[in-house]
């Protein structure tokens, strides 16, 4: 891919995201015509409008796309970390994480006293698990051994489940609704703080992401080739590691955990455009964030006045159009 | 990860959810009308509730009330466009006569108010169709987990109620309060003192027959019951019942088989839409059950959610359809 074909390709996938962002304004359960919501947006129209447009549909568009962009990216991170196509931003067992932290705050009844307990629990949540599964991992070897990594994530996940099934079957059944309503992930709770918060999150940790795209692809052919060819490994695994599972951590505390997003969308772009690192972390950033924005779009309006759970749109629209993918390629 | 089943139950959120039905619909009119009877004969004693003496408000003054999040609501003026979340609180403002406040409804309310636009679901809600009809009251369910609707509104600059109904005394609170914010207190005393009347009214008739151990399922599988502190054990007892349950704290605890078995209620009664006699019969196979329905000692009664699920108005419906599924034996001769 030369420089060029890289500009090219990253225009033509921002142009994309931001259509998407732009369509998400444009459309919701109330109807508007596009002229309200642009005279809406300048402030302009009857106060309804302008509160649907500026303080429920642009913050939850912009928190959509940025969560659709760090899910993405990260597990891009993860996919070349562990060099396995199953990888995913929850691996290392930050989902379980996250919902024993915001699970835990609703069962304790303390979710009620301020919005910003949940996502603060679920936050702190994630990263206890993070830090558990790489303590496990670190206390077995010398070095951070993919394999131990995957299966340390893999059961501490499985402890968090245990956790929040222990802790939903004692709990009454108002707080056993509120916290399915979590795990099931949803933006409808986007406001321009949790935009703010999260962008100040993002910015930094996706950048980092990007830097690493040359040790990343040495570390996705292997580990002791990365290290001869001069990739300082444990440093790159580090950073890699714990910006990916931050960069996670933020997004599953603002929205709830949504699959599908950082497992495919790498995925996509691999088979499209190849598997560059230093393309295809920006590549799947951009593509998730015009993803997962369309995604809620379509998860607001499909039954309006009802919001379908948006995970649930992600695997509707995105798992046949990844088998078409994969078919086209294999043949 | 795996999911556990969802429940649409609340401490009382089942009696959120509420169910279409033509029979519910058919009787807000009914209900209204006999109110209005009670009040025309005059045979009503003074309602014990509000002791302080009845003030009209200007359509322009401000009005206030304690939500049941402990926080003080208070509007300019009398609310007048109303979205109700909650199909009881509907039912309570229609009970009023303040049906033509509404300017929405869930997808849980009456037919009757087919006619308004819909926001969804009640404890689901979009926030942005709600923002689009200018309410200046909605009235929604307190959250014991985490707040997803009413910080949103709030954010928009909708006054929220918040209500979390769960006794007798809740349901006769909700009363008193939204006529207070509707600017309907002499409407609501009436319609207090008509319930209160009408309740003890069930409760005389029978008031000579001995009480029937009744066990009241919320839930079948996995069984869930009715607690004596929620509003429909109290009822039950109204209703001249005694709730094999009544010494547990929860609300709607959920029980073991072996447990309701051991207690050996006298009626069970299963509240449940059209497909009662298939869970019927399929509860009469299973072991544990198989014994209670063989055993001749114990009756088995499906009856309709939608008006027993409803801590409003309905609670007075509940009380005779409670009444007469449990004396429906003693009532007959043996």
């Amino acid at each position: 891919m030369s420089p060029r074909q890289v500009v090219v390709r990253l225009l033509l996938l921002a142009t994309i995201a931001v259509a998407a962002l732009v369509l998400s304004v444009r459309v919701g359960a109330v109807s508007m015509t596009t002229m309200g919501v642009l005279e809406a947006i300048g402030g302009e129209g009857d106060p309804a409008s302008i509160a649907i447009v500026r303080q429920l549909r642009l913050p939850r568009a912009v928190v959509a796309s940025l969560v659709g962009a760090a899910l993405a990216a990260s597990g891009a991170t993860f996919q070349a970390l562990l060099r396995n196509p199953l990888a995913e931003p929850y691996i290392l067992g930050v989902s379980g994480g996250a919902a024993v932290g915001a699970v835990g705050a609703i069962v304790l009844g303390i979710a009620t006293r301020a919005t910003w307990i949940v996502p603060a629990a679920a936050f702190v949540g994630a990263i206890v698990a993070v830090l558990t599964v790489l303590r496990i991992a670190a206390s077995v070897g010398r070095s951070l051994d993919t394999r131990v990594l995957l299966l340390a994530g893999v059961v501490v996940g499985s402890f968090f489940n245990a956790c929040i099934l222990l802790a939903l079957t004692l709990t009454d059944a108002e707080s056993f609704r509120s916290a399915i309503f979590w795990m099931m992930g949803s933006f409808a709770g986007a406001s321009w703080t949790s935009a703010g918060i999260f962008t100040a999150y993002f910015v930094p940790a996706l950048a980092l992401l990007v830097a690493l795209g040359r040790p990343l692809n040495l570390m996705a052919i292997g580990e002791e080739t990365a290290a001869h060819l001069g990739a300082s490994v444990e440093t790159v695994k580090l950073l890699a590691y714990g910006t990916a599972s931050l960069l996670t951590a933020a997004a599953v505390a603002v929205s709830g955990v949504i699959g599908f997003v950082g497992l495919i969308i790498p995925h996509v772009i691999r088979i499209a455009w190849g598997g560059d690192y230093r393309f295809l972390i920006p590549a799947s950033a951009l593509l998730g964030a015009a993803f997962l924005v369309s995604a809620d779009s379509i998860a607001r309006i499909a039954a309006a006045p009802t919001e379908l759970p948006v995970g649930v749109v992600t695997a509707f629209v995105g798992v046949p159009f990844f088998v078409w993918l994969l078919r086209r390629r294999a043949v | 990860m795996p999911l556990p089943v969802l429940p649409v139950m609340g401490r009382t959120g089942f009696l959120l959810i509420g169910f279409r039905g033509p029979l519910a619909g058919s009787q807000l009119p009914t209900r209204v009308a006999a109110m209005l009877l009670w009040l025309l004969v005059g045979c009503g004693e003074p309602d014990s509730g509000s002791g302080e003496a009845v003030r009209i408000v200007p359509a322009d003054s401000a009005v206030q009330a304690v939500d049941d999040a402990g926080r003080l609501v208070r509007l300019p003026r009398p609310a007048r466009r109303i979205v109700s979340l909650l199909p009881a609180t509907t039912e309570t403002l229609v009970a009023l006569g303040a049906a033509d406040l509404l300017v929405g409804r869930t997808d849980y309310d009456d037919p009757s108010l087919a006619h308004l636009p819909s926001v969804g679901g009640g404890l689901t809600p979009s926030v942005e169709v709600l923002t689009s009809l200018q309410p200046d009251l909605v009235i929604a369910w307190e959250e014991s987990g985490a707040a997803r609707v009413r910080p949103r509104l709030e954010a928009v600059g909708i006054p929220v109620f918040a209500v979390a109904t769960q006794d007798t005394a809740a349901v006769f609170a909700n009363v008193e309060r939204l006529g207070a914010l509707t600017g309907m207190r002499l409407e609501a005393d009436s319609l207090a003192g008509w319930m209160r009347s009408e309740l003890r009214a069930v409760a005389r008739s029978v008031a000579d027959r001995p009480a029937v151990d009744v066990l009241y399922m919320i839930g079948v599988d996995p069984p869930m019951v009715a607690g004596p502190n929620v509003f429909i054990g109290e009822i039950l007892e109204v209703a001249g019942g005694r709730n094999v349950f009544e010494d547990v704290a929860a609300p709607s605890p959920h029980v073991s088989l072996e447990e309701i078995v051991r207690r050996a209620p006298e009626v069970v009664l299963i509240p449940s839409t059209g497909a009662s006699s298939a869970s019927l019969e399929r509860l009469r196979r299973e072991p544990g059950w198989r014994e209670l329905f063989e055993s001749g000692d114990t009756r088995f009664h499906t009856l309709p959610p939608d008006i027993l699920h409803r801590p409003g108005p309905s609670i007075v419906d509940a009380a005779r359809v409670l009444r007469d599924a449990i004396h429906s034996e003693s009532a007959r001769p043996r």
